[in-house]
């Protein structure tokens, strides 16, 4: 991946310009049901499209040789993004490249991968500057995750007492037209549309919602530049009440196919505001997704060599082992200002699980407490806030560039 | 690491590579619903490109300082092979060939005139190179089977790669089994798993692999391979009860070693190494007295150094029941009652059932079902 290279202030300067700007939500005709809204629909044609770069996740490394071959140079991606609501639903179309589709069946091999989309929101974003972590989540702060994957045919393992379907079709001793009945059961036991709701809070935490109690739909439809997909969802559920506030938080994250992608193979956004045009109340959370640092980047980058690099690798810096901590290379890219400065301040407030602790026993990123709360290896850095806003400044350019 | 351990104790002198295990899993539990090209047993010839082709080189597991390797995920078509059928119709119509027979008269895929066919072209499967094994024919050539299930690792690589934490391995026995509902199809467990014994079923986009036929040993029946193997070569019981033949031939009598326990997942299949190889010929056919043909390197690097004091051991048995007549071990290894070769308890596991309110055992990872964040974690449809 690249990172900058030339340490100049200027180029600071340039980077931390293009800070994210928010996803104005427009408000549509209260008897559109939005969960039907189609990619090429009229409807989009009001709204307001934003765009939003998705960085490649690069906090934790898999463990799959030839993936992380393919994704070592990955570059940040950019996606339209467009938000459309009424009184009863929000609709996002998200638009992004992808030079080939991929999709997957009961006929791919054990290394195909399809492309796919999700969007995070976290369950409470009532104080801004505690937002859950953008990888998934964390302990106490949980995010409700959208995904649709490009496949073809799924099954489910067994639910429905579809077990005398699940005999390979040699073996049924049917001809002609039962085989054919058969094959037709088989076919319509499939699921064509894979798309799910999750719940997590944190690395690994994720789990499906079955209650039917998220209300969404998604969509995803490709032409030769690449995927337009849509999710739209109502704005009360089980889990998320949208309804009452003037903006809120999400994040959007897409799965090459081509490049064995999948879980934290992916690019990912940070925190991006979306603004419901006509609501109030949207001033704190709008404020700070959209601020831009203060600090001096030059004197962070100073600070974050001495004070970080010891055990974070980032960029060209690679002193400590690679499973020592989270790889910082595109932390600026993903990062809100916020969780920057909680996470020097205040380590063990939101404690990024990582690797599963059997994998790299020696370097463990955290060590359990009294009451099995985690408690993070890394002791509060800094106290003095103009070190800790010059860090978060140098951090925040911290980032791979767009294609 | 589990309350309690199933070992298996596979006798490698004693297999004679027939696959009856082979086929008692593939009935039981692979031969249908997207598992048909798997082989949660497999029995391979060593030396041999094995199942999947070069597992040894695949990757996975863990290094001295205990750092999950990154592993190679192997491809269906190319490293396990798919099983293929014909097109029998052809044969109702007495159209055997087609007219692009090649060279050998065999039909070809995608002829003109298609014949008698495979479905599809196989390029590699599962003992592709069954029996070749290495060295010249007569004078030193040898082979010897290699039967492999899931060695049920106290340290799994696959378990440590799950970025789901779908992969658990049960506290009652250390079976360790995939949680399909947490499962999501990453096969980051194939990459990590050096063995390359879990497997990823396309048809329901998860992991699958050998669950030690958790179901049967629950009732107090072996697993189907070891119940069916007709050599008696394998051995079931747990590792802390002293009574069983598994404990006797690990831990009291020291005979049996793990595969590859340099890849650091403390595995817990356990296997006799093959003492027993006929001599070599010299150039004229004489027998070289005291040779052995399999080689001993060979040997250590499957089983590591202790393969010496374990091949030591069986040959001094072997030497002690000829001039007395007496030796445990042997009396274990020959297996004149095959019942005695597993000691599985079913009151224990429904002692466990009981305490833990499900009978039968559920097969899910305990730690999410608590439903801390989700209201209905089982039951009821989704979108």
């Amino acid at each position: 991946m690249k990172t900058l290279k030339t340490l100049l202030a200027a180029s600071f300067v340039a980077t931390t310009a293009m800070a994210n700007s928010s996803i104005s939500a427009v408000k549509v005709d209260d008897g559109v049901d939005l969960s039907k809204v189609k990619a090429d629909d009229k409807i989009w044609s009001k709204a307001k499209s934003a765009n939003i770069v998705l960085y490649p996740q690069t906090t934790i490394k898999m463990n799959d040789k030839n993936a992380n071959e393919m994704n070592a140079q990955n570059m940040a991606k950019e996606a339209k993004v467009l938000a459309i609501y009424n009184k009863n639903d929000v609709a996002f179309k998200i638009k992004w490249k992808d030079e080939t589709q991929n999709a997957t069946d009961i006929n791919s091999s054990s290394n195909e991968y399809a492309d796919g989309f999700a969007v995070q929101l976290p369950t409470n974003f009532s104080d801004p500057q505690k937002l859950p972590y953008i990888g998934m989540g964390s302990e106490g702060r949980p995010v409700l995750v959208h995904l649709q994957k490009a496949v073809r045919t799924h099954y489910e393992p067994n639910g429905n007492q579809t077990v005398a379907l699940q005999v390979n079709r040699d073996n049924t001793n049917a001809f002609e037209e039962d085989l054919a009945a058969f094959d037709k059961n088989v076919s319509d036991a499939a699921i064509s549309d894979y798309q799910r709701a999750y719940i997590a809070e944190g690395f690994r935490s994720m789990t499906q919602i079955r209650d039917n109690d998220s209300a969404f739909a998604m969509d995803m439809s490709y032409n030769k530049e690449g995927w337009s997909a849509i999710m739209s969802k109502k704005l009360k559920d089980g889990y998320l009440d949208l309804s009452a506030s003037g903006a809120f938080p999400v994040a959007l994250a897409v799965w090459d196919g081509a490049k064995f992608g999948r879980d934290g193979l992916k690019n990912l956004s940070t925190w991006v505001a979306v603004d419901f045009e006509d609501k109030k109340g949207d001033e704190a959370l709008v404020a700070e997704l959209t601020q831009k640092p203060e600090g001096d980047a030059v004197a962070g980058k100073a600070l974050a060599d001495t004070m970080c690099a010891s055990c974070h690798s980032y960029g060209d810096k690679v002193a400590a082992m690679p499973t020592m901590a989270p790889n910082l290379s595109n932390i600026g890219g993903y990062s809100t200002h916020a969780y920057l400065v909680e996470s020097i301040k205040e380590p063990s407030a939101v404690v990024v699980p990582g690797y599963n602790r059997n994998a790299h026993k020696n370097t463990a990123w955290y060590t359990l407490g009294e009451k099995g709360e985690r408690v993070s290896t890394m002791p509060p850095m800094m106290s003095d806030e103009k070190q800790i806003a010059d860090t978060v400044a140098y951090l925040l350019t911290l980032k791979a560039e767009v294609k | 690491m589990s309350k309690r351990q199933l070992a298996m104790v596979m006798d490698l002198n004693k297999c004679i590579g027939c696959q009856t295990c082979t086929v008692a899993c593939k009935t039981q539990w692979t031969n249908r619903n997207g598992r048909e090209y798997m082989y949660w047993n497999n029995v391979e010839t060593y030396p041999g490109e094995g199942y999947p082709k070069k597992w040894m080189e695949l990757g996975g597991g863990f290094d001295a300082a205990g750092d999950l390797q990154d592993g190679i995920i192997p491809n269906i078509e190319a490293d396990y092979g798919v099983p293929w059928d014909y097109n029998y119709e052809s044969l109702a119509s007495q159209n055997l060939l087609g007219k692009d027979a090649d060279k050998d008269g065999y039909s070809v895929l995608g002829a003109s005139t298609p014949g008698f066919h495979p479905t599809s072209q196989p390029t590699w499967g599962p003992n592709w190179d069954e029996d070749e094994g290495a060295g010249n024919f007569p004078s030193d050539n040898y082979f010897f089977y290699l039967p492999r299930i899931c060695n049920h690792c106290t340290n799994p690589g696959c378990l440590s790669a799950c970025p789901r934490d779908a992969i658990f391995k049960r506290d009652e026995d250390g079976v360790v089994l995939v949680d399909l509902d947490r499962c999501q199809g990453y096969r980051y467990c194939i990459a990590g798993c050096p063995y390359k014994k879990i497997y990823f079923n396309p048809k329901i986009s998860k992991s699958e692999k050998c669950i030690l036929c958790f179901p049967r040993v629950e009732v107090g029946l072996p697993p189907a391979c070891a119940q069916q193997c007709v050599g008696r070569i394998r051995f079931v019981g747990f590792l802390d009860d002293e009574e069983s033949q598994v404990y006797k031939l690990v831990k009291k009598h020291k005979v049996a070693l793990p595969l590859r326990s340099d890849y650091g997942t403390q595995p817990n299949i356990y296997y006799i190494p093959p003492t027993e190889s006929p001599a070599k010929f010299d150039e004229n056919g004489k027998i070289i007295e005291g040779s052995t043909r399999v080689p001993m390197e060979e040997l250590e690097a499957l089983f590591g150094k202790e393969v010496h004091e374990v091949v030591k051991t069986l040959k001094a048995e072997q030497a002690k029941r000829k001039e007395t007549g007496e030796s445990e071990i042997l009396d274990l290894l020959i297996a004149y009652h095959h019942s005695e070769m597993f000691r599985l308890d079913n009151n224990y596991y429904q002692e466990v059932a009981k305490a833990k309110g499900q009978n039968p055992l559920a097969p899910i990872d305990t730690r999410y079902i608590k439903g801390k964040n989700t209201k209905v974690l089982f039951g009821g449809g989704h979108h």
